[in-house]
């Protein structure tokens, strides 16, 4: 009985696991499918050309677009795509920062 | 009632308008002034330009040992050589700076013909410009060694920065400059002052965090962490970077203007550079 019920849930196993190898594979696709990902990159270069156009650009930013086209060259669409984004959403807070900075004055504490 | 209340406005209107007037120059300089004395008590004014060796003692043990060999020497020596070596013109420093090589105090200064702060190691490339040589990198190598031997030559000169009145667009420079050093900016969202106004003397990591006033005075400086010696305006990178903010290029408006208004904060400090830091 217990030698049955192993070999039936091998079996399963086996049989379960190129779908599941098969969906991570969709997974990468449906989060890097090209014109999504080209889209986020321009849209991320976009709005770091804005920020850097205020003098608001943060460190990272061109690193996260490189290794976002690094990563999308090499099919590894999600990490690409995750990558893009974190690019537009600190490009897009640079910005927000410097508008929020353009009116300082001497800190309280020097008051 | 209605008339008291108009006199009432009449008299605090100007009382008003008065706090929140800007600040000018001097205002600003005696604010932080003021700060920094009550701040670290037992440091007489000159003694910030020692950077957190005038608040740290057990740094300074070690950084006056250092200054019995200074690191810096070898790139004060290789500027004298530069200073005497002709141009391929036959021309040389010498006919750039007419008062010598200790001249580094009238640095920065508002240049009412260019419209713009001029500096030290700006000049110093105008001038092989103007002799047809190339001009040298603004942060790191060669500069350093003209920047050493003219400093080490004006050491003992008081900071005099000026900003004239009759040109508002040096006020607006220093404004600029003053903007830049307390405004927050990059990923960690610390200004200049954060860090050395707000928390000079607290520990970041391992390291005492210096105070503002005197920073100008030392460069350029032979940082240990760099192993050579570097220009202020590297250092200015420097910084930007560690606050994950993308850097301004050297001697660009941003950073002359920010050295323009940081110098200032120093004026009456005696230049002490070069200088070496940890």
């Amino acid at each position: 009985m217990k030698a049955k019920l192993i070999s039936t849930l091998f079996a399963g196993l086996l049989l379960v696991t190129p779908f599941v190898a098969v969906n991570a594979g969709d997974d990468d696709k449906h989060h890097g499918d090209d014109g999504a990902l080209k889209k986020a990159v321009a849209e991320a270069t976009a709005a770091k050309k804005k920020a850097a156009s205020v003098g608001g650009e943060w460190r990272d930013i061109g690193k996260f677009l490189k290794k976002a086209k690094k990563a999308a060259k090499k099919g590894k669409m999600k990490k690409a795509m995750k990558l893009a984004k974190k690019a537009k959403w600190q490009a897009e807070a640079g910005y927000k920062q410097v508008m929020a900075q353009k009116t300082v004055e001497l800190p309280s504490y020097l008051k | 009632m209605k008339r008291l209340f108009t006199a009432a406005v009449v008299i605090a209107l100007p009382l008003v308008m008065a706090g929140s007037a800007v600040a000018s120059p001097a205002d600003d300089s005696s604010a932080i002034r003021s700060y920094f004395s009550k701040k670290f008590p037992a440091v007489e004014l000159n003694e910030f330009g020692n950077g957190v060796y005038a608040i740290d003692k057990v740094s300074r043990e070690s950084w006056e040992a250092i200054e019995e060999f200074p690191p810096y020497e070898t790139f004060v020596d290789a500027g004298e050589e530069m200073w005497n070596t002709a141009f391929a013109n036959g021309k040389g420093y010498k006919d750039c700076f007419a008062d010598g090589p200790g001249v580094a105090h009238k640095y920065p200064h508002w240049d009412k013909e260019k419209g713009m702060v001029m500096t030290l190691p700006l000049a110093i490339n105008n001038c092989r410009k103007a002799n047809g040589e190339k001009p040298l990198k603004y942060a790191k190598g060669s500069i350093n060694d003209i920047l050493s031997y003219m400093t080490y030559n004006s050491r003992g000169h008081k900071t005099n920065v000026v900003i004239p009145s009759d040109d508002p667009r040096a006020m607006a420079a220093y404004e600029e400059g003053k903007q830049f050093y307390f405004a927050r900016r990059g990923q960690l969202n610390f200004s200049c002052a954060s860090c050395h106004m707000q928390n000079s003397g607290n520990y970041i990591r391992s390291d005492i965090l210096s105070p503002a006033l005197g920073h100008t005075t030392g460069f350029p400086v032979y940082r240990s962490k760099w192993g050579t010696v570097g220009t202020l305006h590297r250092r200015f990178k420097g910084c930007n970077k560690q606050v994950r903010a993308k850097p301004f290029k050297p001697q660009g408006q941003e950073y002359r203007n920010l050295e323009y208004f940081l110098t200032y904060m120093s004026n009456g400090l005696e230049l002490n550079g070069p200088s070496a830091r940890k």
